[in-house]
């Protein structure tokens, strides 16, 4: 059967035909691409290497950056991308955010003349993978206390330090690190080549399994001056860069909920217990209606952030809200999809355990559930939590 | 050179179908899309352009809807998109809207026409020989790869022992069967040259085709005969049954 996306309040309508045309182009390579292989990419814990070559030559990576070869799509032709990808799965989409968000976009917005001419263009058609070491073992949602150090040797920088957590670091041909040079954080443009750099896999994840999940460690690396980033200074550089992939989180887990929704109504209306279709009860139909209900408000939700992004009326806060509440409802539709199926819904025959599983690395990543909340919390108050430092 | 595809858009494959007082419901389609055949001849035209040039023209005869589908034939490269709006697709015949579509071939002077073997819809398999035959063109049937030395083809086709590859010289037809490559996907550059493409549009009269009265009419259509339910066998024992259902009814042991 053809995939008819949940749309209750004509989300569709109010797309431009080139956001549907490319929204659709995104739906048919994961119908046929990722849904007939993500389990077994996700049995085996790799992330095939042909999507990689596909996202490429589809143009989607970077999709929202202008220049540089990059096409410069609105951000809700972004999202919508976002949408599809996570449909498949959360592993395609993270691919995707981090090489265009958390990778291309600082080179975009920080880098030289120079960096941007030398590595968007590739890493635009997928040619080169990056990846984004922000995260370090003892500094997650605390990054500004870093321990990873950049010393300036005269001719060279010299890294020291490690990173975790990193999507796409065993892949990736460079990464965008950021590293404390005389105190301040600064953003490093590290290739896989460079000596003193390795970024072993970190593998037993019960979640993003079909996504690679990397240590970054810097062990007296060197690097060429030329790859500081000179743009920027402080923690406002990997903040921006996470706002872009948070955005598009907030579309990612509305395909995810939508997936889970396909699912669960088919479900219904096929399974028959007591001689009636279980989709004929009303404790089922009161589930299904209140998945609808979320995911309506989260479509709603991300378009309209959708439209302040593509006019530059956005906050950092609205961005934090749709973020922790798509996903949160997102995951809180895996769930009860899966109770739904009953015992089925444990089967990788069905989306539902593995959009499940995913999603609570999503919930973490980029920002923890309870991080956005203290952002929110802040912008209500004037007062951050984040810490007991006044 | 230039060269016309004649594009269908039919429901997709994938799509559910009902019927309606004697009529496919076409409100109830959720998803509009090239005919198949059609797709093959789409990608070996983009095949054909990319290696001796020429200007490849999309045209379609269907309402308004079909436009769409000229877009999404612009996305995988078509130069210029012609579209003959006829609403009611049904109410025309073969020969009509053969009569059409050879007017429209006409009209942007292509010498070269790639279309499917049949319509997913119809599947009437009328078009590409009707077509030729309005031209006073050469027509290769069933054909799954066409290569061109200029205004000559040579053109693979399917024969009773094999593959016949069959030399063909302008102005000539191909009516494609399932071709050797799929049509390509559309990336985000050729969506967004899309959208700058205009749409030719006209009517039959505009093109002086009469659509005055068929001879031919559609009484009714009705979906297929419901599958009769199928047979469970469990145990050890029901595995002589099973195999005597295999041999002598299902015919495949």
């Amino acid at each position: 059967m053809a995939y008819e996306a949940l749309d209750f309040y004509d989300v569709d309508s109010l797309l431009t035909d080139e956001e549907r045309m490319i929204r659709d182009a995104v739906r048919d390579w994961v119908d046929e691409n990722v849904i007939p292989n993500i389990e077994k990419a996700c049995r085996d814990e790799v992330f095939p290497d042909q999507w990689r070559v596909d996202l490429g030559e589809m143009g989607v990576l970077g999709a929202p950056l202008e220049g540089y070869g990059c096409p410069g799509l609105s951000y809700i032709a972004y999202g919508l991308i976002c949408q599809e990808l996570e449909r498949g799965d959360s592993g395609v989409r993270s691919f995707a955010s981090v090489q265009g968000s958390l990778a291309m976009y600082p080179i975009w917005d920080f880098g030289s003349e120079e960096q941007k001419n030398h590595y968007l263009p590739k890493m635009h058609a997928g040619e080169w993978v990056g990846c984004f070491g922000l995260t370090e073992p003892d500094y997650g949602s605390n990054p500004g206390d870093m321990i990873t150090r950049a010393e300036d040797k005269g001719d060279h920088y010299l890294l020291n330090g490690a990173k975790m957590w990193i999507t796409n670091g065993t892949i990736a041909d460079l990464a965008i690190v950021w590293a404390k040079l005389d105190g301040v954080i600064r953003g490093f443009i590290v290739e896989k080549e460079d000596p003193g750099f390795t970024a072993p896999e970190m593998t037993g994840k019960h979640s993003l399994k079909a996504s690679v999940t990397s240590e970054l460690v810097f062990q007296d690396c060197r690097i060429p001056k030329d790859r500081i980033l000179p743009g920027v200074e402080g923690l406002k550089g990997p903040f921006s860069c996470l706002n872009n992939a948070r955005y598009g989180i907030s579309w990612g887990a509305v395909g995810a909920a939508q997936s889970c929704f396909n699912s669960a109504r088919e479900y219904a209306l096929s399974r028959i217990q007591f001689d009636h279709p279980i989709a004929s009860y009303q404790l089922v139909q009161n589930k299904l209606s209140w998945m609808l209900r979320e995911i309506t408000k989260g479509q709603l939700l991300a378009f309209h952030l959708g439209k302040k992004k593509d006019d530059g009326t956005w906050t950092p806060e609205q961005i934090s809200l749709a973020k922790m509440n798509n996903v949160d409802m997102a995951l809180e539709i895996a769930r009860m999809a899966r109770d739904i199926h009953g015992a089925n819904g444990i089967l990788d025959e069905y989306p539902i355990m593995r959009h499940m599983a995913n999603l609570e690395s999503v919930k973490t990543y980029e920002g923890t559930h309870d991080i956005h909340n203290l952002i929110i919390g802040r912008h209500i108050t004037g007062i951050q939590a984040f810490t007991r430092e006044p | 050179m230039g060269i016309a595809v004649l594009l269908k858009q039919v429901p997709d494959t994938t799509a559910k179908i009902t019927v309606s007082g004697g009529r496919v419901d076409e409100a109830a389609v959720s998803k509009w899309s090239f005919s198949p055949y059609d797709e093959y001849a789409l990608e070996s035209a983009l095949q054909i352009k990319e290696a001796g040039g020429g200007d490849l023209i999309a045209v379609t005869c269907g309402p308004a809807r079909a436009a769409k589908m000229l877009t999404d034939a612009a996305a995988v490269g078509a130069d210029a998109l012609v579209h003959i709006l006829v609403d009611d697709l049904g109410a025309l015949d073969t020969t009509q809207v053969q009569a059409i579509l050879a007017a429209a071939v006409k009209h942007i002077g292509a010498d070269v026409v790639f279309c499917g073997k049949q319509a997913a819809d119809t599947n009437a398999g009328s078009t590409g020989p009707g077509v030729a035959h309005l031209l006073d063109a050469s027509c290769v049937t069933m054909v799954s790869e066409v290569a061109a030395d200029g205004d000559s083809f040579t053109a693979i086709r399917a024969s009773a022992g094999g593959n016949e590859r069959v030399a063909v010289s302008s102005p000539c037809v191909f009516a494609f069967d399932k071709g050797t490559t799929e049509l390509r996907r559309p990336n985000v550059r050729g969506i967004m040259m899309a959208k700058k493409k205009i749409i030719e549009t006209m009517t039959p009269a505009d093109l002086g085709v009469d659509t005055g009265s068929s001879s031919v009419s559609i009484d009714t259509h009705s979906p297929p005969p419901e599958k009769p339910p199928g047979q469970k066998f469990e145990g050890a024992e029901s595995v002589a049954t099973v195999v005597g259902k295999l041999r002598d009814e299902a015919n495949v042991i």
